[in-house]
């Protein structure tokens, strides 16, 4: 188990116009299981390879157990990395290519025998190790080259994209074997994603990065409950916006005054925005709300199986509203309906 | 569909043709002459004389036996320092793009010139009577031009080695890098990430994915160099000879009968290049089939 600080971490490539990793800071706990998520291209794979060590930071520190690993060679960092599309040893079968680490090290073959079969069993594929790559389908490919990264007992596990050449229902499996895998054996691991659903469903925390900088660095209900701004919040997805600005000790918006009582009230600019997530509107027919409350017409009614969306049209603006399975009985286009924005569920943003 | 394959069978056929009757027919042609059937001199009997006396005759037997020692050894030897030289030329210089441009250059350069031009810039610049022997000298590294090694029409073929090795390291040089890039250094890194040293990554990742192209390679440069005629011609010495220079002599003696074994030693050298090949093929087939 091991604690990784990353600091003030700086990579530009040359001819690009602006550094690829732009100052970034994390603080990763022994055991911790963390995502960076960001768009493609953001330097995700980059932070990577700079904490493998294969490429060199131009400035900052990665500091692994209260040493810096710069100094350190990649194959003496103890930190392994799973590429993205597997790249398992085509000319080594998969027993070869599990004890690769092992062998690398000089350790006698009864041993690494042993090794890998243990690792095959945690990873749930016993019986292939006689098998070519080749003759593997994506899933196992995935299972072996994790197999193969974990088998030297690494301080650090570094996955990049783990999920996304995956086939939907193997995602859901694999996700768990991750989880499984990584809580037993706790081992302090970054994956690396594209893909918000899959970062908030694996990790303890999320490291959201555009453009090489860091946004935020926090447990994933944060990113639904108080995003930092307004690109977080809309990568997240499924979030109304409004505009809004100061009036006295309450908010203007578009669509009237709202009160509003969270922790960052005395933080908020003038003009700021506020947000709101879909699930966390209540809509009555009736006049039955205290405040916040707003009066609209439905425009649209959508129901998607698990929940029914509707549009509402309140002045100019629409919102848009979800409610659980088949909605609310009696509702149709064109109604006047009444909603309500709890309190404890708007959040306003800067930018 | 069928009026298409039609077409295609159809003007296939013509160069097919000419193709069969050039290659077999020389073979078959060949191979009669070396059996002993020469009509332009009235011999019509069908025989393996002139495979013995080749092979086994007092006459010939030390220069064909030498000979065909040599042919291995120049062979093997120019062929494994090519190819070994061309791999860690192409390791050394594939990550820096100047180096890799300027060598990308120079072989080309080299992969169109005759082996004769190369050969004779050998002697130009290896022979005792050479460039290197007479700077050596004059800055007196060596009392005279002539206690310079002889590295040219010397016994052991090192003069027809020097000119294989650097025509053929070019081959073996463009056909490596076109390989390792398309390879890329995924597999190199996620070694180094699993803790391989940089010897072990050459051992363990990086030979084994380059081998079957390595290995097919050296195969064409092989056969080229056992059969070749002009670099030992005009490199070599009479004893020890090189077998195709052997067979040629034998074809320009005015003797119409030394054609015969002129045309039986070339059967041979063709041969023992078939056989050669047929085992690579073999042991490749069988590796495969052991996965
Ligand atoms: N070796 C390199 N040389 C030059 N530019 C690179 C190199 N590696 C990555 N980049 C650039 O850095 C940026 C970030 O790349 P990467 O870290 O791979 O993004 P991500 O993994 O988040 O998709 C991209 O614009 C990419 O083109
Ligand atoms: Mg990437």
């Amino acid at each position: 188990m091991s604690d990784l600080k990353i600091s003030h971490l700086y990579k530009n490539f040359s001819g690009m116009d602006r550094p690829v990793v732009n100052n970034v800071n994390l603080n990763i706990k022994a055991g911790e299981l963390v995502a960076l998520l960001g768009p493609s291209g953001c330097g995700k794979t980059t932070i990577l390879k700079m904490i493998t060590g294969l490429f060199q930071p131009d400035s900052g520190d990665i500091i692994l157990d209260n040493t810096s690993l710069l100094p350190i060679v990649t194959e003496k960092r103890d930190v392994v990395m799973v590429f993205q599309n597997y790249l398992l040893f085509p000319y080594m079968n998969v027993n070869e290519n599990v004890g690769f680490a092992l062998k690398m090290k000089g350790i006698n073959k009864d041993k690494i025998d042993e090794k890998v079969k243990d690792m095959l069993e945690l990873v749930k594929l016993p019986d292939i190790g006689g098998r070519k790559p080749k003759q593997l389908s994506g899933g196992q490919q995935q299972r072996v080259a994790l197999a193969r990264a974990l088998i030297s007992k690494p301080k650090l596990l570094l996955l990049d994209e783990p999920l996304s050449n995956l086939d939907a229902h193997l995602r859901d499996e694999m996700r768990e074997l991750i989880i499984t895998i990584q809580q037993k054996l706790k081992v302090t691991t970054i994956f690396v994603t594209h893909d918000q659903e899959e970062a908030v469903l694996l990790a303890d925390k999320i490291a959201l990065i555009f453009d090489g900088k860091l946004q935020s660095y926090a447990p994933p209900k944060e990113y639904y409950e108080c995003p930092i701004n307004e690109r977080a919040a809309r990568f997240f997805g499924g979030v109304n916006f409004l505009k809004s600005t100061i009036n006295n000790l309450n908010i203007e918006t578009e669509i009237g005054l709202i009160i509003y009582n969270q922790k960052n009230k005395n933080d908020l600019l003038d003009n700021h925005l506020l947000a709101i997530r879909p699930e966390n509107i209540k809509i009555s027919k009736d006049n039955i709300f205290q405040k916040n409350c707003f009066s609209g017409i439905i425009t649209s009614i959508i129901f998607s199986g698990t929940n029914t969306r509707y549009k509402i049209k309140i002045k100019d603006t629409i919102l848009e509203c979800s409610v659980q399975s088949l909605g609310i009985k009696g509702i149709s286009e064109n109604d006047k309906v009444f909603i309500y924005l709890p309190e404890d569920k708007l959040w306003g943003m800067n930018e | 569909m069928s009026g298409d394959r039609l077409k295609i069978i159809l003007s296939l056929t013509s160069p097919l043709l000419i193709i069969i009757t050039l290659f077999f027919g020389g073979i078959f042609y060949g191979l009669l002459q070396s059996l002993g059937y020469q009509p332009a001199i009235q011999k019509y009997d069908i025989n393996f004389d002139a495979y013995y006396n080749v092979m086994f005759s007092e006459r010939y037997a030390k220069l064909f036996w030498t000979g065909l020692g040599l042919n291995l050894w120049v062979s093997f030897v120019s062929t494994f320092l090519a190819a070994a030289f061309a791999l860690f030329g192409a390791l050394a210089i594939r990550k820096t793009f100047f180096a890799k441009t300027f060598c990308n250059f120079i072989y080309s350069l080299n992969l169109p010139m005759p082996h004769l031009v190369v050969a004779i810039g050998m002697i130009f610049v290896f022979s005792q009577s050479g460039l290197l022997a007479r700077m050596s000298s004059q800055v007196g590294l060596i009392g005279s031009p002539s206690d310079f090694p002889i590295l040219v029409k010397d016994k052991y073929g090192l003069g027809i080695i020097l000119t294989y090795v650097w025509k053929e390291s070019a081959f073996f040089f463009i056909i490596l890098m076109s390989v390792l890039q398309s390879l890329g250094e995924n597999f190199e890194e996620l070694a180094q990430s699993l803790g391989a040293n940089k010897w072990q990554r050459f051992r363990y990742v990086i030979l084994p994915l380059i081998m079957p192209s390595l290995f097919s390679a050296s195969i064409i440069v092989f056969a080229f160099s056992f059969g070749a005629y002009e670099v030992p011609a005009l490199l070599g010495i009479s004893y020890p000879q090189m077998l195709p220079v052997m067979a040629f002599e034998f074809f320009l003696n005015p003797d119409l009968n030394a054609r015969s074994e002129g045309m039986a030693l070339s059967i041979i050298i063709a041969m023992i290049v078939m056989i050669l090949v047929i085992i690579y093929f073999w042991l490749i087939q069988s590796k495969i089939r052991k996965n």
